[in-house]
């Protein structure tokens, strides 16, 4: 222990190429990760603030199952779907909720084979946010498919009555196969990742419910150095296995535009594209939600000012990739020289619908270059706002393809302006109260830091700066 | 906490069975330095105990590289077989030429899309990744538990109350009792050696791990039991019964509609039935005057073959229907030019404004005459086709009542005075004598291509025969000969 203090534990977004950086702060030691890290969890009570925000979450909760039940009762009229516009906002939806739930997986997987130590804060939160967000995406084309009690007509399944299988041609089929494997597969990353955390809690607790529940869930783990050599390679191949996979994904979702033959959505480009912009509102979601829930749970020196900014900076990365791709598809309608291309493109940005698209030009190209000054990556709040934008600019980018091209298809007497229900917006803002219980409920109840993951990243052997 | 605590204290009594020593290291690096000791020392059955993965532990500790990559790969492998066949079976793939939507008792489904192939191999890509990916990982997460044998119910470990920090900050080295080297007195020294902090026992608990005599018949029945209603559920499905089938989702099998041939709802009373409408039918029908789509046949010279002013005077006469339609109950001998009551020059002796008659039209009559007329009137119009000779066959031998079908070369069909292109047209239609009505089957352009094409027949000078004599090569040529004349027919 040293009398001066190191100036990157107060700022360790400074570079110095001699030596990294710390990823924790604070002098914290093995247990003050374990301390700080469960800090909300072993509170007696929670905080007043998550008594609040949990009010808010459910109540918006109760407005999405009470949309979900008129949906269930009166039919798909409810919302504003109608001819020519078929996909309306629940698609948007989807579309937009699968894009955020991209971040998780990309952090824990992809970041993990390139050895980015500064992941392990994060991974645990953006993981569970994959996971919600994922639930919120199935949960909108789940309710589109009219008769959601015979929902495992989209599976494979021999049934005596229906006499007929899946069209194995159908994007949309690729995409029930993909989404459901890709929530599988997160799921089980996530909770694998989590069992050394939840047998720290177990023996934390002092409750006979906890004790109990937790014994469970952590599937009697001691920490066995031989089952954490099988452990480790095991989280290795999962890591392996999600990368293809979380590309695939939303490749797979832009399948259903890029497959079809509507001038905007035929294009090869949008495979990429797509994936750009899910990793774009991903890393965008997770930032808003980590910001105040660092606060709340008194994280900081765990999830610190450096993690925010390497996040800032991937974000600033995709939303130039995205902004690429905007240009790139304009390029590709006029030199097709087809002119239903280039109508729909030009329709896009100066036609009925120019309000969307310039939203999601601005929000999404124009705002994230902010963070090229350093002060706007690392400034919480600042990103916070910019991040908010972001968000919003991708559910208007989802907005403009699908709406766009389809109020505006071939057949000019079909065409017509889409006017959104009041049902489509309660679902849309109901949908966010499903995400923040889940995620409120996570902070309280599971390890929010993946400890022992940050416990191996930290200085060997002097774990006390 | 208390009982471990207790459990400690009275380690020496009879229902506990010692398991091994446990140490206690505040850091990796002097566990690490103790496990290579212990490994030196010649200790084989041992395990370390860390909060996190330290690195450098396996070796020093003489863990062997996992085999799980290799169960995945298995798994990864057999994956593709699985997800290529699912998607190959389920959409109606062959094999030898035989495709799975004959396969019992779940047949394949095949799906006619812009004729493309039912199984082709770029479409079935991304399901097929998808699967290999979700069984892998299957493979991957509950391989990893089954090797390391996880979940535990039960662990001695977690009997000793300093164990609680290996999940936090402490560092831990068990010698297990089973090991060949290992002596309790002895081992204890050995780890006081090599820096241990502390040194527990680790007691296995034998009075808790036996159930009570009851719980293993009661579990049984108890299982069977629950077996129950599934078994009932699938046992209903399966029955026949006479009820109706119970419908847990309704779906659209009852609305508020009435059907076709249905009676109007009640308004009145029980005993004193009054039905919705006047006709209690719950059908209605069109307003007087309309027409349904595609049913206007305003054109008599197209529709019916009948001049239009003729077809006026014989609608004012009302009974339009009976004087139109030429039954085939009309005259009994068979002669046509004895019919009594028939207006001849009520037919048209052309053909219809509305239809053309062009190479093209006599392409498609002679392909419909072929179709429809040949069976009885034989390809060249001779009366010989296959079912009348075959009928008179049948009749010679007094086995069935036959009325030999007309030859269209016969002088009197092919007197046009007699037999004018309206009346060829009505026969066609409406049958005549014992030929049927063909106006069902045949659309009303296509009876006219009909009617060109046996004008054209009879214009190539084919001699009636009787039946038998013609063949069909005959009737080719001639065909063609008579398109020539083409022109001559307009009139």
């Amino acid at each position: 222990m040293a009398t001066t203090v190191d100036p990157k534990q107060l700022d360790n977004t400074l570079d110095d190429p001699a030596e990294r950086s710390p990823l924790v702060t604070g002098g914290l030691d093995y247990e003050g990760v374990t301390d700080a890290a469960a800090g909300v969890w072993d509170a007696d009570r929670p905080p007043l603030l998550w008594w609040g925000l949990l009010a808010v979450a459910l109540s918006l909760l109760g407005l999405l199952g009470a949309c979900v039940n008129h949906l269930l009762m009166s039919g798909t009229g409810v919302w504003g779907n109608n001819n020519p516009v078929y996909w309306g906002w629940p698609i948007v939806n989807f579309v937009f909720w699968v894009g955020i739930g991209h971040a998780g997986t990309l952090i824990s997987a992809i970041l993990f084979l390139f050895r980015q130590n500064w992941r392990t804060s994060i991974n645990r939160a953006a993981e569970a946010m994959t996971i919600f967000a994922v639930v919120c995406a199935g949960l909108f084309p789940g309710v589109h498919i009219g008769r959601v009690w015979v929902f495992y007509w989209l599976f494979p399944i021999p049934t005596e009555h229906l006499a007929m299988w899946p069209n194995f041609r159908s994007p949309l089929l690729w995409d029930v196969f993909a989404v459901s494997t890709y929530a599988t597969v997160s799921l089980l990353f996530w909770y694998m990742g989590m069992v050394p955390d939840i047998a720290t809690f177990r023996d934390r607790t002092r409750s006979k419910i906890g004790k109990f529940i937790y014994g469970i869930l952590s599937l009697g783990w001691t920490g066995s150095s031989r089952a954490w050599h099988h452990y480790e390679i095991a989280y290795t191949i999962l890591a392996a296995l999600a990368t293809p996979l979380v590309l695939s994904v939303h490749t797979i979702v832009s399948f259903d535009f890029a497959v079809s033959q509507l001038p905007g959505w035929h294009t090869t480009i949008f495979p990429p594209y797509f994936v750009a912009g899910a990793i774009f509102s991903g890393f965008a979601m997770v930032v808003t939600l980590l910001v105040p829930a660092r606060k709340i749970c008194g994280v900081e020196n765990l999830i610190t000012i450096r993690h925010l900014e390497n996040m800032n900076k991937i974000i600033m990365a995709t939303g130039l990739m995205v902004g690429t791709a905007y240009g790139i598809e304009f390029f590709m309608a006029w030199y097709s020289g087809v002119e239903f291309e280039k109508f729909a493109l030009s329709n896009r940005a100066f036609g009925n619908y120019w309000w969307a698209y310039w939203i999601m030009v601005s929000c999404n190209v124009l705002i994230p270059q902010l963070f090229w000054i350093k002060w706007c990556r690392t400034t919480p709040w600042f990103m916070v706002i910019v991040c908010i934008f972001v968000n919003i600019g991708m559910w208007f980018e989802r907005f403009v393809i699908t709406i766009t091209s389809l109020s505006r298809d071939f057949l000019p007497s079909s065409w017509a302006y889409f006017h959104p229900t009041w049902v489509d917006l309660s679902m849309l803002v109901g949908s966010f109260g499903l995400f923040f219980t889940l995620f409120l409920l996570f902070c309280r109840f599971l390890p929010i830091i993946a400890m022992a993951e940050v416990k191996s990243i930290m200085p060997h052997g002097d774990g006390h700066h | 906490m208390s009982n471990e605590t207790e459990n400690q204290t009275a380690a020496s009594t009879e229902d506990q069975e010692l398991v091994g020593l446990l140490a206690q290291f505040d850091d990796p690096d002097s566990l690490i330095a103790a496990c290579n000791n212990a490994r030196e020392a010649g200790y084989k059955k041992m395990d370390a105990y860390t909060p996190f993965p330290v690195h450098g532990i396996d070796p020093a500790l003489g863990i062997k590289r996992s085999f799980l990559p290799f169960i995945v790969l298995s798994v990864a492998l057999g994956a593709v077989v699985i997800g290529l066949g699912m998607q190959w079976y389920t959409n109606g793939g062959s094999i030898g030429g035989k495709s799975t939507d004959s396969f019992w008792p779940f047949p394949g489904y095949k799906f006619q899309i812009s004729g493309k192939p039912y199984f082709s191999l770029p479409a079935n890509i991304p399901v097929t990744f998808e699967v290999i990916v979700l069984s892998s990982a299957f493979a991957t997460f509950f391989g990893m538990w089954i090797i390391n044998r996880l979940p535990r119910l039960s662990n001695p470990l977690h009997r000793v109350s300093r164990f609680k920090r290996v999940t936090n900050d402490k560092f831990f080295l068990m010698l297990e009792k089973k090991d060949e080297l290992f002596s309790e007195t002895e081992s204890r020294a050995q780890l006081d050696s090599w820096g241990a902090v502390a040194i527990e026992e680790v007691n296995q608990d034998l009075t808790d791990t036996k159930l009570p005599a009851w719980f293993t018949p009661l579990a049984f029945v108890g299982a069977l039991l629950l077996m129950l209603p599934p078994v009932a559920i699938f046992g209903a499905y399966g029955a026949n019964s006479r009820k109706p089938r119970l419908h847990v989702v309704p779906d659209m099998d009852w609305q508020h509609k009435f059907k076709t041939q249905v009676l109007s709802p009640n308004v009145g009373t029980k005993d004193n039935v009054d039905y919705l409408f006047i006709d209690d039918r719950a059908m209605r029908q069109p307003v007087e005057g309309s027409v349904a789509f595609g049913s206007m046949m305003d054109d008599s010279e197209m529709f019916y073959g009948i001049k239009k002013d003729a077809f006026e005077a014989s609608m004012l006469a009302k009974d339009a229907r009976f004087q139109l339609a030429s039954t085939s109950s009309e005259d009994k001998d068979g002669d046509d030019a004895a019919a009594p009551a028939e207006d001849v020059s009520q037919w048209i002796t052309g053909f219809p404004e509305g239809f053309e008659v062009n190479q093209a039209a006599l392409d498609r009559g002679q392909q419909r005459f072929n179709i429809y007329c040949a069976v009885c009137h034989g390809y060249a119009g001779n009366g010989d086709g296959l079912v009348n000779r075959r009928a008179l066959a049948l009749a010679a031998n007094g086995k069935a009542k036959w009325t030999a079908a007309k030859s269209l070369h016969d002088p009197v069909v092919k007197d046009a005075a007699k037999n004018p292109t309206g009346r060829i047209f009505d026969t066609i239609t409406n049958g005549r004598n014992t030929m049927g009505p063909y106006g069902a089957q045949i659309p009303v352009e296509d009876r006219w291509a009909i009617v060109a094409y046996i004008k054209a027949l009879q214009e190539t000078g084919i001699e009636p025969v009787a039946a038998g004599e013609s063949t069909d090569a005959e009737a080719d040529t001639d065909a063609q000969a008579a398109t020539k004349t083409e022109d001559a027919k307009k009139e």
